[in-house]
């Protein structure tokens, strides 16, 4: 019993954040915002280095070229991905297709993607809607009778506008039901939409402390109120308390992965609101960068069930299946 | 990541398990905070000793066995598991003992260690005083040096069950004329010592749960200092650490609490609005989250890393958490929450207890607003 991650681990977790930290810079994500239509792959620098890092082969079994790691450790990966706020669907390549394609058998697919040739997305039934669809050559669509791979151009895709101007968001037209390959899709895809929201509240704590440290009101910087404090207290407490979660989330799957997508929406959803107040008028402009890390956390807080499925799910879990409750459960 | 127990942790679980399942009353003991129940609960923990369960984390030549905290988890879980009695001497093992094995002389350690684990000498804390509770560092209550003695004169005041206990360990003002947290220093003190007065002070459930202490001139030996003189402060920090970061409250406690509301509902949900359901989802992930958090909290003390004022979070966690989940029993057993005991008493009154003692949670060990203050200062770094 050792519940931390090792220096390997913590090296391989570190590494991709100093890139994704170095490379997508606000700066980016303002150009990207004022024109979405230069989110692609073409001549995209960041998306040719996840390739050379080995990031999109994560996952994937050393033999076929990959760095074989668990989902925990792709946790912090996308914790950092969160934190910047990345648009490319890096995670959902690296976390999701990638696991899946393996457990299919899609040997050829998984090599080519990992060494970045081609990308692959995900459908399922719990997935309406899909955020930059285009960098994909195709999808793994997961549901009853299904279960293979389809090219994109194949597919329905209706675009959509999302609120967030660096997802292009386009509705599957695919009626889909849910099987055990979809389960899977959406252990990982709940486990880590969970951990990108865990980012993008760190994110915003931290914009928030550094905006409250040089705004001044009466004199003072604001920061030194202790009603701002009081708040970003609490922001930090709720976050520091939904990590462990989403950790032991990704290395049990069942019902942690409810409460730890859980434990990232309140998260998230508490450090939006807080992190708006803390900024005042500021924060309720396009102007200032929270709006891209807020509407983030809005839309991956519904990705891969919702507050309502995961809740549901729990609330069968403890009122109706009989669960096994009380203390030395949580690690047996 | 590991997260699997080892078979040596497995099998001193089924120990921990077996021993309590033949040793645990029957019927729970009478509160703490009453002369009976005090003396039923200090027998517990005679028993407790008598099979060296008291506390297992210690160094063997003090009374322990020698284990890991992962081991104090499993024992935690196994012991809030089996429902047993609430330990009486818990200022004394979770805050004062990891003082003294920090700060304590050899002697001292032998000398106050044992009696503690055995259950002879039950420990108090006299820190607050009437005009220094949040602001602790306004303490006024003196110990003028005489010779080989300290001569201590003052009041302190919120002093859990000092009505009842053997010993104190307290804060006083060692250098005349020093301010705020300099010259202060911490103390041991005998609770039946010549010019120490006790008035006993009822709680809201009207039992003598905590005393205001008098000094009048209490003598005591300058070998009952602990730590460094005049050098209180950092001591009493670290004690504060213990309090507010690992030891006091384990997730058990709330996971079983959180188990009982899981029942408590399912008997009355057919009279209950929808969104109670929720609540009690809500009050048994809390506790799993505290749990995964201690655990990982755990490991990265057992690597060697220090709880400074991180603890701060993990104690508005717990109080926030326990807060919420008595209230949401509350809310569900309806025009029975107001029963204290007896006729129609749901579990004899125990939610109603709980509920009271969590109102304390948010004051005790340091107030929230004084967490959030060391929070948004220590850790997010903000002005002060």
């Amino acid at each position: 019993m050792d519940f931390r991650y090792s220096q390997d681990q913590l090296d391989l977790i570190d590494a991709a954040a100093n890139v994704l930290s170095g490379e997508n810079t606000v700066e980016r994500l303002r150009a990207f915002a004022a024109d979405p239509t230069t989110i692609c792959k073409s001549e995209n620098s960041l998306w040719q280095q996840f390739a050379e890092l080995g990031l999109f082969g994560f996952m994937a079994p050393e033999s076929l070229g990959g760095l074989a790691q668990p989902l925990e450790v792709m946790v912090g990966v996308a914790e950092s991905a969160g934190y910047v706020g990345l648009p490319e669907p890096l995670i959902e390549v690296a976390g999701i297709s990638v696991p899946l394609l393996n457990e299919l058998g899609f040997e050829d697919e998984l090599t080519a993607v990992a060494l970045g040739e081609l990308s692959v997305g995900v459908i399922s039934a719990l997935q309406t809607y899909q955020s930059n669809a285009h960098f994909h050559d195709s999808f793994l669509v997961a549901g009853a009778g299904v279960d293979n791979l389809q090219s994109r151009s194949s597919l329905k895709l209706t675009p959509c506008n999302s609120i967030d101007p660096l997802r292009q968001l386009t509705r599957v037209e695919l009626a889909l039901k849910q099987n055990a390959l979809a389960d899977r899709a959406n252990l990982h895809g709940a486990v880590l939409s969970a951990a990108q929201l865990l980012g993008l509240s760190r994110r915003m704590i931290d914009m928030s402390v550094e905006y409250a440290k040089e705004r001044k009101q009466f004199g003072k910087p604001i920061g030194s109120f202790q009603a701002i404090k009081h708040h970003l207290a609490n922001a930090y407490t709720q976050l520091e308390f939904a990590r462990p979660m989403v950790q032991l989330a990704a290395l049990q799957g069942g019902v942690a992965v409810h409460n730890a997508k859980i434990a990232a929406i309140d998260t998230a959803t508490l450090i939006a609101e807080t992190a708006i107040q803390v900024h005042g008028g500021m924060g309720y402009t396009y102007e200032v960068d929270l709006h891209l890390f807020m509407k983030r956390a809005w839309a991956l807080s519904a990705e891969w069930g919702d507050r309502n499925y995961h809740m549901r799910k729990l609330e069968q879990y403890l009122f109706t299946d009989g669960a096994t409750l009380g203390a030395s459960q949580t690690f047996s | 990541m590991n997260i699997n127990f080892t078979q040596e942790q497995q099998r001193f679980r089924a120990e921990v398990r077996a021993w309590l399942a033949d040793n645990v009353p029957a019927e729970r003991l009478p509160s703490f905070d009453t002369a009976e129940g005090f003396e039923l609960h200090r027998e517990w923990e005679k028993k407790l000793a008598a099979g060296n369960w008291g506390n297992v984390n210690w160094p063997i030549e003090y009374g322990g066995r020698g284990l890991d905290l992962i081991s104090w988890l499993i024992f935690e879980e196994e012991y809030y598991r089996a429902d047993a009695p609430l330990r009486v001497s818990q200022n004394g093992i979770f805050l004062l003992a990891p003082t003294i094995m920090e700060f304590g002389s050899d002697e001292q350690k032998a000398r106050f260690l044992p009696p503690m684990a055995a259950g002879d000498e039950i420990w108090a804390q006299a820190w607050s005083e009437p005009g220094a509770g949040s602001d602790m560092a306004a303490i006024t209550s003196k110990a003028e040096r005489d010779g080989d003695h300290y001569v201590i004169t003052g009041q302190k005041t919120w002093s859990s069950r000092a009505v009842f206990a053997d010993w104190c360990f307290g804060l006083f003002r060692t250098e005349a004329g020093s301010e705020r947290h300099k010259g202060l220093s911490k103390i041991l003190v005998p609770l039946d010592s010549h010019g120490l007065t006790r008035r006993p002070i009822a709680q809201l459930d009207g039992d003598p749960g905590f005393a205001e202490l008098f000094f009048d001139e209490v003598r005591v030996p300058v070998a009952n200092l602990l730590g460094p003189e005049h050098g209180g402060w950092g001591v009493a920090m670290a004690t504060a650490g213990f309090e507010r970061g690992l030891l006091l409250r384990s997730p058990a406690r709330f996971q079983e609490a959180a188990a009982r509301l899981v029942r408590l509902y399912q008997s009355h949900k057919h009279r209950l609005a929808s969104g109670v359901g929720e609540q009690v989802v809500q009050a048994w992930m809390n506790a799993e989250r505290f749990c995964a958090a201690t655990y990982q909290l755990v490991a990265r003390v057992q690597a060697g890393a220090s709880i400074s004022s991180e603890s701060s979070a993990n104690k508005l966690f717990w109080s926030e958490m326990d807060k919420h989940l008595h209230r949401t029993a509350m809310s569900i057993m309806g025009a029975q929450a107001e029963l204290q005991e007896g006729l129609d008493a749901i579990d004899n009154g125990r939610w109603l207890d709980g509920y009271m003692f969590s109102l304390a949670g948010p004051i005790y060990a340091g107030t929230n607003e004084v967490q959030r203050n060391i929070l948004a200062e220590r850790v997010l770094g903000l002005p002060r």
